[in-house]
């Protein structure tokens, strides 16, 4: 099933972790709607019911149930992975994510290591119910780990990382970047989880931000370097933790601050980001802090509506110029 | 009547635009709903715009072999209001968003929620020319400046105002510069001087006569110095009436509780004020030891702690230095500077003898806080002052 | 039909039958005077946050206890008291849970039913109805990966939990993957003020189990003597890979919902019919009336009981309370991936 010598896409690095998981270890099985001969509703696990037979199961449409079932096995010293089939369908089984799963380790000392894989974050024609952004209320609930990985490597070895680690994590795949993001190889050494990544250094700003949105303020910093502008792009890879220290780093190399998320305005990832600056870095701040986020509204169907909800990479050279006009 | 626009519709899938070939009515024609009215060529077929409603061609606006893109106004028609409410269609012209607001209420009472706490007022623009980032300021915290030591530094950020870079740039290029050690006395002098001048300080002057001063010095022991003099009729003429030395704090005048008044001696790197206290209720003859043991003590940094601080003027003899004016800046808790110059020979008019006639002058200063004193006020201070020096017996 | 331990016919099995039945009994004893103790302490000021009481559940709850098998799992209502004796639970545990020993299996972070010890099989509650049932699910599933056979899953829940999503979704999977589930249904007709006319349509809630391809049995829940025989067969039948099986038991709740609660809204007719019957007192009489004890040895039994309790309590009032500036406030079990907030004490 390796790839070699061919492209490797941001799928394939998720089908490839889970099937290095179930292959190097006994405990792991893979629980999910449509995830078996199916192979998944984004082919995320293509052939990984055959080569892996009873290990790749089909569930019922029971997210609920699903999510109970999945700390169960937990329990019993399984290292479940649940394929939420979007991430906007966990929300019938956030209670068992909150109440149950977060709960375990600190109500009962017994560690929960189970994984929840959330295919989420807009593409085009998706509508509101097929492309929201969870992390932020997961992030929220103490006694999980919410991963958001921006690059093919990412994907790859923060799947296998999150399947290794003790406690429940939410993995936060994008589906826009399922196909539009390659890389040449699966990478054999990662950064561990909890540490950020500079995807571009710079010097007159920094831009904090997370999973498809990186690519967009990459594509922004490459739009204001012809305009004499070295911006420096954070890519946060996990939004809990958040490595704060490297966040505060960049700004206080930069002095100025502009943090994007996929993500409604409210509450989120760019507000903790700022919270967190303004509290501990206020000295390091040369302009006052901002964000870029969705529009305040449920994500809309058509094309031309689904394009100016989000940030764009000119949206986010828009802001990051009134920025540094300042 | 209310009149429809004529909106070129969209005629397939992929059409953007099309050219006007045709006009089957003209204005003032009574049309009927769907009835065509313009003849339009596309890249794909011939096609025509039909009337959206029944009712009277308005006007046309649209021209001939001109091509409009989907949705660009071709022209009006005259309607009424049921066939505008049969039909659904827009009358009214784009509002602007506010507007919208307040129709969207409904009932058209729109009001504001008013706050239930009040709270600090809240600078109506917290950037700007003035504005310090935090990060500025913990810098120049660090190296122990402050705003003033920024004038003259360009700043490059929005409205000009100093940035954390021009700043370091400022810095940089301060330092490739020759500095020597500022004496902690010196620092301290410019922090007051700083503090001083942010209030309105005006200056006032007049010559004074020195000759009787000079005839009383010739028999007097101890002998008084002209500084001592000028001091002594300050404090007296301040006894009279306090108010000039008063502080104003906000809208009120903070009359002084005593006559205590400060003296300037030149020490090394800056200048001393020792305070004589109570000048008002000693003779000048009982001044003159405790004056010239202050200045032996300032001279030598010896001052002790209570003997400076908590003056309402100073006097200052800028004339040592061969200085006929000065403009001297009062310390930031005073009010008033009284100066003088150097004596000099200079005529003056004699209107008895009908002649200029030799005198020793000079002259005397007042610098003082334009808030607490006008002009005139400081004028008749100084005046009165003087004449105390005519008759220094009486001092 | 399956054969069980319970059926009387041969000498052996009845001495055993003798024997669970004593055992049951003593669970429900004991069970009923650790809720009046613990209905005691609430009533003076000592038990902080709610109090839940089993009385009139306890025949039910000992029959679940007792036919589970050290190694199975158990995930009790709020009204288990006798079954979590029953499975192993301490009376120290439970009054540690009660009355916040930092001593105690919750340490203080979840409090009164919301206890147990996950990876010996009994599961400590959340509060949400219908969620522990899919968690049974999931050990049960995890043990079939782990080739353990005959193991049994007992998730017992009230007649209010059975409207619940939860429970849907739980059933429903159970009977899809035929796991070893032993849903036990103590229908006891309210749910805290909502009586059942409120709660479902459907006569019987027996009758739900057909929709899901499962089997059922319905029991008069304060009669011990069937609660054994019946959920012992749901639970013989569960291990032997028969799929999920439901047991409907019939009773009435002998007091408020929580101890704050009166009950006023419970039907005086209930009351007085044999719903209302008082399964200890039933179970006293038989008891009696088997002759396999007279009334000094229930006398003396209980003054045991009581000083056991006593001794209990008395030892937990002196055990440390939790201490929130030793207290590690960490939710992960992976320590570096822990933030800390020291603006708020972490």
């Amino acid at each position: 099933m390796k790839k070699t010598g061919t492209e490797i896409s941001y799928l394939d690095a998720i089908r490839e972790a889970q099937a290095h998981a179930l292959r190097d270890d006994p405990r792991v099985f893979i629980y999910g709607q449509d995830v078996g001969a199916f192979g998944g509703a984004h082919k995320a696990t293509k052939n990984l019911a055959k080569e892996f037979p009873g290990r790749v199961l089909d569930s019922p449409i029971s997210e609920d149930a699903i999510m109970g079932l999945a700390v169960g096995a937990a329990i019993e010293g399984m290292r479940p992975i649940v394929e939420m089939q979007f991430a906007d369908f966990s929300t019938v089984g956030f209670n068992q994510i909150v109440n149950q799963a977060a709960t375990l380790f600190w109500r009962t000392s017994v560690p929960c290591p189970l994984t929840v894989r959330l295919p989420f974050g807009g593409t085009s024609g998706s509508g509101p119910f097929h492309s929201q952004c969870m992390e932020t209320v997961y992030a929220h609930y103490p006694g999980l780990i919410v991963l958001t990985p921006a690059t093919v490597e990412d994907a790859y070895s923060m799947l296998l990382e999150a399947v290794a680690i003790d406690d429940p994590v939410i993995f936060c795949e994008h589906k826009f970047l399922y196909y539009h993001l390659k890389a040449e190889k699966l990478p054999s050494e990662a950064l561990p989880v909890g540490k950020a990544r500079i995807a571009r250094e710079g010097r007159d700003m920094t831009i904090v931000t997370y999973s498809a949105m990186v690519h967009e303020a990459l594509e922004a910093a490459k739009e204001l370097a012809p305009e004499g502008w070295e911006v420096e792009v954070v890519d946060l890879r996990s939004v809990k933790p958040i490595d704060t220290d490297t966040v505060m780093a960049s700004v206080a190399r930069t002095g100025r601050l502009l943090c994007v998320g996929e993500a409604w305005p409210w509450g989120g990832v760019t507000a903790e980001i700022i919270a967190r600056v303004t509290s501990e870095g206020y000295g390091l701040l040369d302009a006052p802090p901002q964000r870029l986020n969705a529009k305040d509204t449920p994500v809309p169907y058509h094309p031309n509506l689904w394009m100016a909800h989000r940030p764009t990479h000119h949206a986010i050279a828009a802001a990051a110029r009134n920025l540094l006009r300042q | 009547m209310p009149a429809i626009p004529i909106i070129m519709p969209q005629l397939g899938e992929s059409i953007a635009e099309a050219n006007i070939i045709g006009f089957l009515v003209k204005p003032g024609d009574t049309v009927e709903a769907g009835q065509d009215l313009i003849e339009v060529e596309t890249n794909k077929a011939n096609m025509t715009v039909t009337s959206p409603c029944g009712g009277r061609i308005e006007k046309i606006t649209a021209q001939l072999n001109e091509s409009y893109p989907v949705g660009a106004t071709l022209g009006r028609i005259e309607t009424t209001n049921e066939e505008v409410a049969r039909l659904g269609l827009e009358v009214s012209a784009p509002t602007k968003p506010g507007d919208t607001d307040r129709v969207a209420k409904g009932n058209g009472r729109w009001s504001r929620v008013q706050p239930t706490v009040r709270g600090l007022p809240v600078p109506a623009n917290a950037a700007g020319a003035s504005f310090l980032s935090p990060r500025l300021k913990a810098r120049m915290t660090e190296l122990g400046l402050s705003a003033a030591d920024l004038a003259g530094v360009a700043g490059s950020g929005a409205a000009g105002r100093v940035t954390v870079e021009d700043f370091e740039k400022f810095i940089a290029h301060l330092e490739k510069q020759r500095m020597s050690q500022a004496s902690t006395m010196r620092v301290a002098v410019a922090d007051a001087m700083r503090r001083s001048w942010t209030r309105p300080i005006a200056h006032v002057g007049m010559p004074v006569c020195l000759d009787p001063l000079f005839a009383y010095r010739k028999v007097a022991r101890p002998k008084p110095g002209p500084a001592l003099c000028a001091l002594r009729a300050l404090a007296v003429a301040l006894a009279e009436n306090s108010a000039p030395a008063g502080r104003l704090v906000g809208s009120k005048i903070v009359h002084p509780s005593s006559i205590d008044i400060a003296f300037a001696v030149e020490a090394e790197e800056g200048v001393l004020v020792p305070v004589l206290r109570n000048a008002d209720k000693r003779p000048l003859k009982d001044l003159i030891a405790p004056y010239n043991e202050l200045v032996e003590l300032a001279r030598e940094r010896k001052l002790p702690p209570d003997a400076t601080g908590g003056s309402i003027a100073t006097v200052t003899n800028f004339g040592t230095f061969g200085l006929e004016w000065a403009t001297p800046i009062p310390l930031p808790e005073q009010t008033l500077v009284l100066g003088m110059g150097a004596a000099r020979h200079a005529p003056n008019w004699d209107s008895v003898k009908g002649q200029f006639v030799p005198i020793m002058e000079a002259n005397l200063t007042l610098s003082f806080d334009h808030r607490v004193l006008d002009g005139g006020a400081a004028g008749r201070l100084l005046q009165h002052v003087a004449d105390l020096m005519s008759e220094p017996e009486k001092l | 039909m399956v054969q069980t331990v319970l059926e009387p016919g041969t000498a052996e099995n009845a001495a055993s039958f003798r024997e669970t039945y004593l055992a049951a009994y003593r669970f429900m004893l004991l069970a009923r005077l650790l809720d009046d103790k613990f209905a005691a302490l609430w009533r003076s000021g000592r038990i902080h946050g709610g109090v839940f009481l089993g009385r009139g559940q306890e025949a039910l709850s000992a029959a679940i206890g007792v036919g589970l098998k050290k190694g199975d799992v158990f995930a009790p209502l709020i009204r288990d008291a006798a079954g979590r004796l029953a499975f192993g639970e301490t009376v120290l545990d439970a009054a540690r849970t009660y009355l916040g020993s930092a001593r105690g299996p919750m340490r203080g972070r979840d409090g009164n039913v919301h206890r147990g010890k996950p990876q010996e099989g009994y599961l400590p509650m959340i509060s949400h109805l219908g969620a522990m049932i899919s968690v049974v699910n999931g050990i049960l599933f995890a043990r079939r990966f782990k080739k353990i056979s005959d193991t049994v899953g007992v998730a017992s829940v009230g007649d209010g939990a059975t409207s619940t999503g939860a429970f849907h979704e739980a059933l429903n999977q159970a009977a899809v993957e035929k796991l070893p589930l032993v849903l036990v249904v103590a229908n006891n007709h309210y749910a805290y003020s909502t009586p059942t006319s409120r709660q479902f349509a459907c006569h019987d809630l027996a009758d739900k189990a057909a929709g899901y391809g499962v089997e059922a049995d319905s029991v008069d829940g304060t009669d011990l003597n069937a609660c054994l025989k019946t959920v012992g067969q749901a639970i013989a039948r569960a291990r032997a890979g028969h799929g999920p099986q439901m047991v409907v038991a019939e009773l009435l709740r002998l007091c408020g919902h929580g101890e704050h609660d009166p009950a006023d809204y419970v039907d005086p007719k209930l009351k007085s019919s044999p719903l209302g019957r008082d399964c200890l007192k039933v179970a006293e009489e038989f008891l009696l009336r088997q002759k396999w004890l007279d009334a000094a040895q229930l006398g003396a039994l209980r003054e045991e009981m009581v000083r056991e309790i006593e001794t209990a309590i008395a030892q937990v009032q002196r055990e440390p309370a939790p201490d929130p500036f030793v207290e590690e406030w960490r939710a992960l079990a992976t320590r570096h991936l822990g933030e800390t907030h020291e603006e708020n004490g972490n």
